[in-house]
């Protein structure tokens, strides 16, 4: 081990998210191993998702052993308090037509994953993501569609349990020039119909214009379109589909667009850290900045069976990116309220203590909407921005 | 849906949407301040409030801050509730003729275009003249003016009306945003307007006219008179219109052979005439020979309920089938304009305003002309036409005495402007008709109408100072 993390919840979590965690306890491995990596809570409120099954994680330095009531992750020099977080209740019930709310919905820290279907044409034209992020657990052929009642009864229970009170809405890629938000077009209507709730949604970039207008005058509040890897050549080799359906310029014009139409912060846009050089990724920090989009970070995880291999960074290397990220948002000054507290991924504001000494604490207007107060205070700021913004013409009718 | 996004900073929106509530504000004080402020001499309360509310209504129908109907309707709230016309007196104007003429051509027309009628004319009328925009403009322009010299160009714009919709559906044009939608709307209306003033037919106003000069003085003025002493008005006004349109509304339609292309498809997909529109063109002539031979003596709007009376008792409509036709907006807000008309008039109001605006000062023949010319042609614009005359005509004959002018030609001075109403919607049912049509909005109309009101009234002035001369109609008695 080059560098010391303990004690740096911010660099911890993303050495956490780049090497795994064992788990000494078979019982804690065998309850949170189940899933999809292991939720932990770090001190200064930072969130993580650890992967624990994968073979990689075998040589972690990192263990995660009981201490007095709680919990603590080692390095064997020192270590750091850890809660588990908990499972959401409303993973173990089920919707009216008998299908497991998690199977539906996922919780990751402040937003709530939703795939009303998890199919993916890229896989059926074998023109898919070789990384495959699975970050949507897309795949082909899979005909399975829940219905917008499923749908609105899992976000009901999302609700009412009060966690990831964001809902994210995703779809993978279908014909079309759209992009997918015809598909989510009633899931959307419906939400936003019954609750008083922010919705993200994650298409692909749709290929004509006013498609993002309709996004947003719809209700979505927050939306991504992912450009995944800035270099170009990396691009059409590791995302062939979206490179010929799609194509890395559309991909980022309709970004551009959409900042233009969304609020300060609420367009952001996946660049998965590790499939291309550093300085790469920096400079799609800098573009995505520079057109007023927010740059999310993912660090690429080899995942067993999948075609690409590429030995993933270290954390000495991918530092210095967040750090560039984080220098980036904020002399944009691009919002970080929206992109926070998610465990997939190490957010802007979470490398603030890795970059400015002062910025350990979240600023008063952070601390304000992860309040129920600021919650409920940004859903009505959005609704009313659309109020003003959204003209319905010819025959249409305005949006929310 | 088809959406679009106001991308201006919010801090604008919310600035602009805080306008409309600060809007209403002061103009509630305005209304307020007129109604309480002490009546000025010469003027009594009722005209005092018949004067504030006709502020009210003017701001409100060119702002289109609400629908003209509901000004209208606030109108007829307004005039019972400040005591300037009983309740009784103000619906019993609703009953007006001009009302019911206007509901019987929306029927009409309504008629027409369910029996594809006006569908089969306007695919013929594009074949034929649509081979250029400019020719198709000029072909509605002229149309409408033509039509307008035989008969009510009230019923020139309800006829018309159904085929230009259906020429500007056939090229596709965007309500409210395209040149060329607005180009023909306004060729649809104008043409009526101009065309109306060229003969007797054109409309009631002249007819009224000759009657109350008749009643005052004994003297008359004859049709060919009148047309030779107005038709040069007519080329000239037509010629400015079509100038003045072209240069407001350049047309984004360079090349109609597109549509043209798919016109003449639809031509040749078209069936035999039905019955049904053999029998609702049937109608339709026979009630615009009724307007044009007996429209004096049984009145426009008799003719055309009678003729609406013909359709279902034909069973060439249902009333389902034309319901969605008929624009109450229009109907209520031509209504609400007639009842505010006359409470102006019985008010006393109109009279003071003239009084107040020409006084004594005015003392040549000229500048009497001038003045009553203006007069009319502007308060045309808010006020019904027949209004106008009935309003200005007594004072003006009074004053004819006064300053040594022909009466006769004072009542051309009045009579010809108070047709020339070119600025909004309830000035004259041929603009109502074309700002339903969502193609024009009431902004449109006020812009290029205030310029043809000026042209129109220079123009006018000019032909009565050195051409009627000529055909021996000088100022003189």
């Amino acid at each position: 081990m080059k560098e010391n993390y303990i004690d740096n919840p911010a660099a911890l979590k993303i050495d956490l998210m780049l090497r795994g965690l064992r788990i000494d306890d078979p019982l804690v491995r065998a309850w949170a191993c189940g899933m999809d990596g292991v939720d932990i809570m770090l001190p200064r409120n930072t969130l993580v998702n650890i992967p624990c099954r994968e073979e990689f994680t075998k040589g972690s330095p990192y263990v995660l052993r009981k201490k007095g009531g709680g919990y603590a992750i080692t390095d064997g020099r020192g270590e750091v308090a850890a809660e588990l977080v908990k499972r959401p209740a409303f993973y173990d019930r089920k919707t009216s037509t008998g299908v497991p709310f998690s199977r539906i919905a996922t919780v990751h820290g402040s937003l709530t994953s939703i795939a009303p279907s998890s199919r993916c044409d890229f896989f059926n034209a074998s023109v898919e993501c070789k990384y495959c992020a699975g970050n949507l657990d897309v795949k082909g052929a899979d005909k399975t569609i829940y219905s917008v009642e499923e749908v609105v009864e899992t976000v009901e229970a999302v609700l009412e349990e009060g966690v990831g009170g964001l809902i994210y809405l995703s779809t993978g890629f279908s014909e079309g020039t759209d992009g997918g938000i015809v598909f989510l077009k009633p899931y959307l209507h419906a939400i936003k119909r019954k609750f008083r709730c922010l919705v993200a949604v994650e298409t692909l970039p749709p290929r004509e214009n006013r498609w993002i207008d309709e996004t947003y005058a719809l209700g979505a509040d927050s939306v991504l379109y992912n450009l995944e890897i800035f270099d170009k050549e990396l691009y059409e080799i590791i995302c062939p589909g979206r490179a010929a359906s799609i194509g890395r310029k559309r991909c980022m014009d309709a970004l551009a667009y959409a900042a233009r139409i969304f609020p300060n912060g609420t367009v952001a846009s996946h660049l998965i850290v590790g499939l291309e050089p550093p300085g790469s990724t920096m400079q799609g920090i800098d573009y995505l900045t520079g057109i007023g989009a927010v740059p999310i970070l993912p660090i690429y995880r080899p995942r067993p069976g999948k075609a690409l291999r590429i030995d993933p960074l270290t954390t000495e290397i991918i530092l210095p990116v967040y750090k560039h990220l984080y220098r980036a948002v904020t002399e944009k000054k691009i919002s970080l309220t929206w992109v926070r507290d998610l465990s997939m991924v190490t957010t802007p504001a979470e490398i603030r203590a890795l970059v400015d000494d002062a910025g350990t604490r979240p600023s008063i207007v952070e601390s304000f909407y992860k309040s129920r107060l600021g919650r409920k205070t940004a859903w009505g700021l959005s609704s009313l921005r659309r109020k003003l913004r959204v003209k319905a013409s010819e025959g249409g009718e305005e949006g929310e | 849906m088809s959406v679009e996004i106001d991308t201006r900073p919010i801090w604008v929106l919310l600035a602009l949407r805080a306008l409309k509530p600060l809007f209403y504000i002061v103009l509630a004080a305005v209304f307020l301040y007129l109604v309480a402020m002490p009546a000025p001499a010469g003027l009594s309360a009722a005209g005092q409030r018949a004067i504030a509310i006709f502020i009210v209504c003017l701001v409100l129908w060119v702002s289109n801050m609400v629908p003209l109907a509901i000004t209208s309707l606030f109108a007829i709230v307004l005039v019972p509730a400040l005591g300037v016309l009983s309740k009784k007196e103000t619906y019993a104007l609703f009953g007006n003729e001009a009302v019911f003429f206007i509901l019987g051509a929306f029927i009409l027309a309504g008629a027409i275009m369910h029996s594809g009628l006006s569908n089969r004319i306007a695919l013929n009328i594009m074949d034929r003249f649509g081979r250029s925009p400019r020719t198709l403009l000029l072909s509605i322009f002229l149309l409408a003016a033509f039509l307008s010299f035989i008969m009510s160009e009230h019923a020139v714009a309800a006829m018309l009306f159904p085929i230009v919709f259906d020429i500007s559906k056939g090229l596709g044009l965007k309500p409210g945003k395209s040149n060329y939608g607005k180009l023909l709307f306004f060729a649809l209306a104008w043409g009526c307007v101009i065309g109306g003033v060229g003969t007797f037919l054109g409309g009631a106003r002249v007819p009224l006219a000759i009657g109350i000069l008749k009643e005052s003085t004994g003297k008359s003025i004859e049709f060919l008179d009148y047309a030779v002493a107005v038709f040069p008005l007519v080329i000239v006004m037509l010629l400015a219109g079509y100038f003045l349109l072209t240069r407001f509304f350049p047309s984004e339609v360079a090349d109609v052979s597109s549509a043209h292309a798919v016109l003449s498809r639809r031509l040749k997909g078209l069936t035999k005439m039905s019955y049904n529109e053999y029998a609702v063109g049937g109608v339709l002539g026979a009630t615009i020979f009724a307007w044009i031979f007996f429209g004096k003596a049984a009145g426009l709007a008799a003719i055309a309920l009678s003729a609406v009376v013909c359709l279902f008792a034909l069973r060439l409509v249902r009333w389902k089938d034309i319901e969605e036709y008929v624009n109450w907006g229009i109907i209520l807000m031509y209504g609400g304009a007639i009842i505010l008309g006359t409470a102006l008039d019985k008010s006393g109001a109109a009279e003071w305003i003239v009084n107040l605006l020409i006084g004594k000062w005015a003392d040549k023949p000229w500048m009497i002309f001038a003045i009553f010319s203006l007069l009319s042609i502007f308060l045309t614009e808010a006020m019904s036409n027949a209004a106008v005359i009935a309003i200005l005509l007594p004072v003006g004959i009074g004053m004819a005495e006064r300053v040594s002018i022909s009466p006769a030609l004072l009542t051309y001075s009045i009579a010809v402007p108070a047709g020339l109403a070119f600025m909004f919607p309830m000035s004259t049912p041929a603009n109502a008709i074309a700002v339903s049509s969502n193609y024009i909005t009431v902004k449109d109309m006020a812009k290029g109408g205030f310029i043809m009101c000026v042209v129109a009234w220079v123009s006018f002035n000019l032909f009565a100072a050195f051409y009627w001369p000529l055909i021996g109609m000088g100022y003189g008695k």
